[in-house]
């Protein structure tokens, strides 16, 4: 009992949390945006983790729009990167994901210094990615699209780039199964790549994911980033 | 099991099953369920068709579809019941469509197709309302049966859902169905790959995977069935990988019997220990029929690439006619 209702807790958390991130987006301002992350509502433990659970994306306003983060948001934040490093036989994944938080983080903290001296702990493999069939692939980007940043430049990314029809591919497939989140990511991620076929109709496409799903606040946050892509410049 | 494996299983409950596509009393009646009589024995002769033309005479693949052919166009009284078909409905298409898949394998009856000539001659058949993509079969019927077609090719592809080349994400089982059979009517079947614009080819496969990979996820056989027959109808084939995928997948559908059901939920109302003969044919028929067409077209494959190649040069100028929109040569 005690353990579904902390998962519960966690959930609602994570859920609070995106829609904060979601009406940032929107909005323009962080502070217009709700405060799960500093409102005292979530305990500390569960909030650091509802902060795993979205990854680097739970500072993608700061990113994406240039606004600098409530302190409040950002030291939960770094607790999380800091409390919780990947163990050494974490998959590929989680591994990426801590790898992309650690470098927003830097980002966020140091905007004057560029990007090289920003850069994290030594950039983690994506060959996996690589010999992943495009189900895979779109699945883990997916996971993994707190990374679909304009100009972001990693193993993930250049991945991405080298399959833009794997993805167009996982992107119809993730629709056909009402899978409206990871369709989400996938499209945040193809409104990045050159080479996806004009067919797909992504513009289209991502109407649809919003009208089906869009009530879900993770696949809402996907689908601002997306639409924010275009005319955004990485901080 | 190989793909082959998975076709010779199929063709052998086919063979099993014969009876089943026989013509009942009900065939010729004023109110016949023509889906259960006409239809299925017209899949049956185009299946037998294709196989026949794609495998070697030295094949027993070859020698069985031979034999059903015969047992099928015996069904017709050797074609005299298409006469007496189109007297009880003069205008209807079907009795065309099920002819045209007869005389694609060489058996034609020239007295229906001098009625059928003069029906084509009407305002009223080319008229005809129905869906686009039955229409781009009528045109193959005529063209089949001697008949000039009543339409271009590229006019009625243009109606057809695939031929708009849609969003792909938009894929349904119905959207499924029609666009099948545009290919297999572009395609005359699976024998005339070039049948397919080069756009066309393109669109399929680029969304192909996704649409068999969900296909096959949802247990839909039947569908994921023609679509393996798409892809082996194409100008160019899918990556290995994809196809190697799909088959191994199917393969788990196939019963012991050789039958593939058309949709899990037969398999579920099946049960687990079913017996020898698991389905009803109304269940499997036709699945297990596009198993075999689209097995034995994708190991007619390699066979025919060596053939294409040495063809290459001499094609040219049908290419061009035909990535213009032509249609298939008969």
């Amino acid at each position: 009992m005690e353990q579904s209702s902390t998962s519960a807790l966690l959930q609602g958390t994570v859920l609070d949390l995106a829609s904060d991130v979601v009406s940032a987006l929107r909005s323009g301002d962080h502070v217009r945006a709700g405060s799960t992350l500093t409102g005292g509502g979530a305990g500390e433990g569960v909030a650091r983790a509802a902060v795993r659970v979205l990854g680097a994306d739970a500072l993608l306003p700061s990113v994406l729009l240039r606004v600098p983060p409530d302190p409040g948001q950002l030291a939960v934040f770094k607790d999380a990167v800091a409390a919780h490093p990947p163990r050494d036989d974490a998959a590929p994944a989680v591994v990426w994901s801590h790898w992309a938080m650690a470098r927003t983080l830097r980002r966020v903290e140091h905007p004057l210094t560029g990007p090289d001296a920003a850069e994290p702990a030594a950039e983690p493999g994506a060959a996996w990615l690589d010999e992943a069939g495009w189900q895979t692939l779109t699945h883990q980007l997916a996971v993994l699209a707190p990374l679909a940043l304009p100009g972001e430049e990693c193993a993930v990314t250049r991945a991405a780039r080298r399959r833009p029809v794997d993805v167009a591919r996982g992107f119809v497939r993730a629709v056909r199964r009402r899978d409206w989140q990871q369709a989400a990511g996938a499209g945040r991620w193809l409104t990045l790549l050159d080479g996806v076929p004009d067919t797909l109709g992504l513009a289209a496409g991502l109407d649809f994911v919003r009208l089906m799903g869009g009530s879900d606040p993770r696949v809402a946050l996907q689908l601002e980033a997306a639409r924010l892509m275009p005319a955004a410049v990485l901080l | 099991m190989s793909v082959a494996g998975v076709g010779e299983a199929a063709l052998d409950w086919v063979w099993a099953h014969r009876d089943g596509f026989a013509l009942g009393d009900d065939a010729l009646a004023a109110d016949g369920q023509v889906n259960r009589t006409w239809k299925p024995l017209g899949e049956l002769t185009r299946v037998c068709a294709s196989v026949s033309l794609c495998t070697p005479p030295t094949d027993a693949l070859h020698a069985r579809a031979s034999d059903l052919l015969d047992f099928a166009w015996q069904q017709t009284h050797r074609g005299e019941l298409f006469g007496l078909m189109q007297s009880l409905e003069p205008f209807a298409t079907y009795p065309l469509e099920v002819y045209a898949a007869f005389a694609s394998a060489g058996f034609r009856h020239p007295g229906y197709e001098a009625s059928a000539a003069v029906v084509a001659r009407t305002r009223g058949w080319r008229l005809t309302e129905q869906y686009p993509t039955r229409r781009l079969g009528v045109l193959e019927a005529e063209r089949h049966s001697g008949i000039q077609p009543h339409a271009p090719v590229p006019q009625a592809l243009e109606g057809t859902w695939l031929g708009g080349l849609p969003e792909p994400w938009t894929f349904e089982r119905s959207a499924g169905y029609a666009l099948t059979h545009v290919v297999f009517h572009l395609t005359d079947w699976g024998r005339a790959p070039r049948g397919v614009p080069s756009g066309l080819a393109d669109y399929l496969l680029h969304w192909l995977p996704p649409w068999l990979d969900t296909c096959l996820d949802a247990r839909m056989w039947d569908l994921s069935c023609e679509l393996l027959a798409v892809a082996a109808s194409l100008p160019r084939p899918p990556e290995p990988s994809v196809l190697d995928d799909a088959w191994r997948r199917l393969a788990t559908a196939q019963d012991s019997s050789g039958a593939v059901p058309e949709e899990g939920s037969a398999q579920d109302a099946a049960g687990p220990d079913a017996g020898p003969d698991p389905y009803a044919f109304t269940d499997c028929y036709h699945s297990t029929l596009m198993a075999v067409f689209a097995a034995s077209l994708t190991t007619a494959r390699p066979r025919h690439a060596d053939r294409a190649e040495h063809a290459e040069h001499t094609e040219h100028a049908d290419d061009a006619a035909q990535h213009a929109g032509q249609g298939a040569p008969g």
